[in-house]
């Protein structure tokens, strides 16, 4: 399946779908106008590559450091996306990034691993400020 | 009792474990949809609690940023008094080392009178003293006293014409001096004024061969602060003298003064020199424009000039200048200032 990749723009973050590869990355800061034209791309592209039976682990990583509401929700439709294809018996691995100091990002990673059984969900602390 | 900010939700849920018991009874076949629903509605409620932390955090970081804000736009604004009150005292300082300058213009001229009144004297002692030799000796000529008295003649009207030329330089400086350090009102004679203020450029302009020509209705009497009046054609002169002739150019100063309309003082500063370029016009009136930074220059006078108008005088001040024409500054005022004035 095709790459997704949507470089950062000042209200939107950088999406790195490597489908191929498995690995799944989401960085910088989302706050886009519009979250539905932001997201359902994103979505959809998720939603086939999902749809698609494998064994092949897949990693995602979180490494928004700034969302706003909408983004907020829309991130949790994915993890649960996730959860669900892992409760079928997919490996899925959730790393959640936050900088250091920033207390209220690492409670707020620990609130969104709260309906995650199937999903091995893991905090990764990134200096500040820092490319992670 | 503690708050609970989900209680009501909580409260559904609990109902909805009740009902599930009692379907299970009734209906079991409905029992997993049942089910299936209040998970639904439990998730929803979690993933409602995550909203609200979100938008917390989201609300909190706006407002540290609003207050970070708030601290450097008081930064900015302390930065920027600091800046005025540093102007202020720049203005200051430009304004006594012009008074020093005043000063040392006229030392200088008053040292010519007083030079030749001692060279005079001097020359009167030894007169005075070899007559009294040929006296004592008993062999003084006709001839002799006859030449000492021209002698005593000459020297004496010498010493009083440069004593009392020394002693009107003494006494316009003083006034000029006061007026400039006092910002003190007063009632002046428009011409004599000027001719006072321009006796302490006087060995300026003759180093340059530089004429000023003054031209001015006797009958002009101002009530106003003549130490701003002194202090702007210093500094207008001064300029022309820094910025308009070439080395060795020996340039033509003009004051020309009318009361126009009554009440109005229109007075127009002249030189003949290069002019102003076209791009500096805008700004010559600025605090610290100066073309010359390297060379000494403050970029204070004209500014101070322009304060000084605007301040003081009560009035307004323009300026002139196609490259090649001289530049011309056209200052009016009111002769008598307003009351509310506070002087500088």
């Amino acid at each position: 399946m095709e790459p997704l990749k949507i470089p950062a723009t000042g209200r939107t973050p950088e999406v790195d779908f490597d489908f191929a590869a498995g690995t799944l990355r989401l960085s910088g800061e989302s706050y886009p106008d519009d979250v539905a034209t932001f997201f359902g791309p994103v979505f959809a592209a998720l939603r086939a590559f999902l749809a698609e039976p494998s064994d092949a682990p897949v990693r995602f990583d979180m490494e928004l450091l700034y969302f706003n509401s909408s983004s907020a929700k829309a991130l949790m439709n994915i993890f649960q996306m996730l959860e669900t294809a892992a409760r079928e018996g997919r490996p899925i691995a959730v790393t959640w990034c936050y900088e250091e100091n920033d207390e209220s990002m690492q409670e707020l990673g620990e609130d969104f691993a709260e309906d995650l059984h199937h999903v091995s969900f893991t905090l990764k602390q990134v200096p500040a400020d820092g490319a992670p | 009792m503690t708050f609970n900010l989900f209680a009501a939700e909580e409260q559904a849920i609990e109902q909805a474990r009740l009902l599930g018991e009692r379907l299970d009874a009734v209906a079991p076949e409905f029992r997993a949809e049942f089910d299936a629903l209040v998970e639904a509605f439990r998730r929803s409620t979690r993933e409602q609690r995550r909203l609200v932390r979100v938008s917390d955090r989201l609300q909190a970081q706006l407002g540290s940023a609003n207050q970070e804000l708030e601290r450097r736009r008081q930064e900015a604004e302390t930065a920027l008094a600091h800046l005025r009150e540093a102007q202020e005292a720049m203005v200051r300082a430009e304004k006594l080392a012009s008074l020093g300058a005043l000063v040392a213009g006229v030392a200088h001229e008053i040292n010519t009178p007083v030079g030749i009144a001692v060279s005079c004297a001097s020359h009167l002692d030894d007169a005075t003293a070899q007559l009294r030799e040929k006296a004592q000796a008993g062999d003084m000529s006709r001839a002799d006293f006859a030449r000492y008295l021209t002698t005593a003649t000459d020297t004496a009207s010498l010493i009083l014409a440069n004593c009392e030329r020394a002693s009107r330089l003494i006494a316009s400086f003083k006034q000029v001096a006061v007026d400039r350090a006092s910002a003190e009102r007063r009632a002046v004679g428009l011409h004599r004024y000027i001719q006072e203020t321009l006796v302490s450029l006087e060995p300026k302009l003759r180093q340059g061969a530089h004429t000023v020509a003054v031209d001015c209705p006797d009958d002009i009497v101002v009530d106003s602060y003549p130490g701003a009046l002194s202090q702007i054609l210093t500094n207008l002169v001064m300029n022309s003298l820094t910025h308009a002739f070439a080395e060795g150019q020996a340039g033509h100063l003009t004051i020309g003064v009318e009361e126009s309309p009554p009440g109005t003082v229109r007075l127009t500063y002249a030189d003949d020199g290069q002019g102003i370029p076209a791009e500096h016009l805008p700004h010559i009136f600025d605090p610290f424009f100066t073309t010359r930074r390297g060379e000494g220059g403050t970029g204070l006078g004209l500014h101070i000039v322009h304060n000084l108008a605007v301040g003081p005088l009560k009035g307004a001040i323009a300026v002139e200048s196609e490259p090649g024409q001289g530049a011309r500054f056209v200052l009016t005022f009111p002769t008598v200032t307003p009351e509310d004035g506070t002087g500088a």
